[in-house]
């Protein structure tokens, strides 16, 4: 069975947004709900790198050790997903997460938080595959038709990869040999626990 | 003329001499300065440790807007989840546990503490109508928080497991929302009450003979007290004046997330707001059992407004003495047609 994970290569990624734009038109998430972000380090000086940040859907996921009514489930693939019938918008999943993946629609009064909005890795939720009412809460659910998630997918330089943790990594590793540099896979070691290093993947050793 | 030659050979083969090793080193030193300009070199530390460490958790730039968006990586939230999924949890549960066993025992053993005389008939005004309504609105709203606080503590290791996931995300939907606006209720009436109860609860001459007696509880010697004993003004200073100002502030940090605070002072807030609770829950619970079925005819006084002259005279000597002296403002009522108070 796969376990589904992202890598996104700073060496790569041109910080076109092309990522967060798939996710929404994808998805259509709501107004002030981003699944996914962009961040620049070093903006606008040389050595300027960009990340591409959603869920990562972690090994020991933080998010479900710590919600008060356990509506986070992980599925077999590894993708952590939760049932917004259950969930209280309490915001104790976006203090646990490390990587600010979990987005609240605050357009209540006094900041009221709705139901939390995440990254499902295109995986959508706890209703039937496809069907119109996880679609109006979730999204797409790309993995049921057996596509992979649309950020992706969508990305322009292949910067950003998802799916198999094996897949990605020997991929990653025919870049790393290439470019005789840089086998560190950022966000891995807080989101799956280890090194983080190539070396220490599945796929990634020699 | 050949010396002149000679020399100036000579002087062209030292200036070479010297000038080659100069050379050498130049080409040796020119890729090194280059390296460190340009940005391809200064580049080759990305993807290597500790390069996204020292940057992962500070300020970056990001074009999607929003509070904390620019930064990568904030891995505080991993200490929070292990104190509040551990101590905060499994010790705070414990904490609650106690006073309830205690009281248990203690109600068990000795039964309520009754007056020692029979009741006189006569009335004693103890609180206002400001003052009772104060009290048990901040009462009655400590209750609610603290019973809704304890199923968003608690609830999903005691009552899930027993209702299931559909019954208890409602419950606790119901009780988050109480939980958040019953707050700033509280919050308003703890300012009234601290502001009519200050003035009896600055501790005096004979609180150190309560404590060192406590107050007569375990031997049935009679301490005298005055409008307050000493336990009840270490409870008014302890829970209500410490415990629950900081539980406001930090359950406003909580429960307004529109406010520019990050997550690391939701982090701390919720931990401090967390333990403290469960402590003022535990303090709160001697309060509740004295003022109830633990002692007779403490209730009606913040009922009623009125105690029977008996009972301010065994329990609150010093405040009988005053309010019979007419140095305050309460009043005696005599003779009503049935006593109402502590039988």
């Amino acid at each position: 069975m796969a376990r589904m994970k992202f890598i996104c290569d700073a060496e790569r990624c041109i910080e076109c947004n092309g990522c967060v734009t798939a996710c929404k038109s994808e998805h259509e998430v709501p107004w002030g709900v981003n699944r996914r972000r962009l961040v620049t380090v070093n903006d606008g000086k040389p050595g300027e790198r960009s990340i591409s940040v959603a869920c990562m859907h972690c090994t020991d996921a933080p998010c479900m050790a710590v919600c008060p009514v356990d509506c986070f489930y992980k599925t077999e693939e590894g993708v952590v997903l939760h049932d917004k019938d259950l969930c209280v918008g309490c915001g104790y999943c976006f203090y646990a997460c490390p990587f600010g993946a979990p987005q609240f629609p605050q357009a209540g009064a006094f900041g009221l938080r709705g139901k939390m909005d995440k990254c499902t890795f295109c995986a959508g939720g706890p209703e039937e595959n496809a069907s119109a009412e996880e679609y109006r809460k979730y999204g797409r659910n790309r993995l049921a038709e057996g596509k992979l998630p649309a950020c992706a997918e969508m990305c322009s330089t292949k910067a950003l990869l998802a799916g198999d943790a094996e897949v990605l990594t020997k991929i990653y590793k025919t870049r790393v040999v290439t470019r005789g540099k840089g086998d560190e896979i950022w966000g891995w070691s807080m989101a799956y626990g280890g090194s983080g290093m190539l070396a220490d993947q599945p796929g990634g050793k020699a | 003329m050949t010396t002149r030659i000679a020399r100036g050979l000579g002087a062209l083969v030292l200036a070479l001499a010297a000038w080659l090793p100069i050379a050498a080193c130049a080409q040796q030193a020119a890729p090194a300065a280059q390296s460190a300009a340009s940005p391809q070199q200064a580049a080759s530390q990305w993807n290597q440790p500790p390069a996204w460490n020292d940057v992962s958790g500070k300020g970056q730039y990001a074009s999607v807007p929003g509070r904390e968006t620019n930064i990568l990586i904030q891995g505080a939230g991993h200490e929070w989840r292990k104190l509040s999924n551990g101590p905060i949890t499994f010790l705070g549960g414990i904490i609650l546990l106690i006073p309830l066993a205690i009281l248990v025992l203690f109600y068990l053993a000795k039964g309520p503490i009754k007056t020692h005389d029979p009741l006189t008939g006569r009335l004693i005004e103890r609180f206002s109508s400001v003052e009772r309504v104060a009290h048990w609105t901040m009462g009655l709203s400590f209750v609610v928080l603290a019973i809704t606080g304890i199923v968003i503590l608690f609830g999903k290791h005691i009552i899930l497991p027993i209702v299931g996931h559909a019954a208890f995300s409602s419950l606790t939907v119901l009780s988050k929302n109480l939980h958040n606006f019953v707050g700033p209720l509280f919050i308003f009436a703890l300012v009234i009450f601290i502001t009519l109860y200050i003035r009896d609860n600055f501790f005096s001459q004979g609180d150190s003979a309560w404590f060192g007696k406590f107050g007569g509880l375990l031997s049935g010697e009679h301490v005298p007290a005055g409008k307050f004993n000493a336990g009840e003004k270490s409870l008014f200073w302890v829970l209500v004046v410490g415990i629950c100002t900081v539980m406001s502030v930090t359950g406003l940090i909580l429960n307004f997330p529109n406010w520019n605070q990050g997550r690391e002072a939701m982090q701390l807030a919720n931990l401090i707001h967390g333990g403290f609770a469960v402590l003022a829950i535990a303090m709160a619970c001697f309060h509740i059992y004295l003022g109830t079925v633990g002692m007779k005819g403490a209730f009606d006084a913040m009922k009623t407004g009125y105690v029977d002259e008996t009972w301010a005279r065994e329990h609150h000597q010093l405040w009988y003495d005053e309010v019979k002296a007419g140095k305050r403002p309460e009043k005696i009522v005599a003779g009503t047609a049935q006593p109402a108070t502590g039988d």
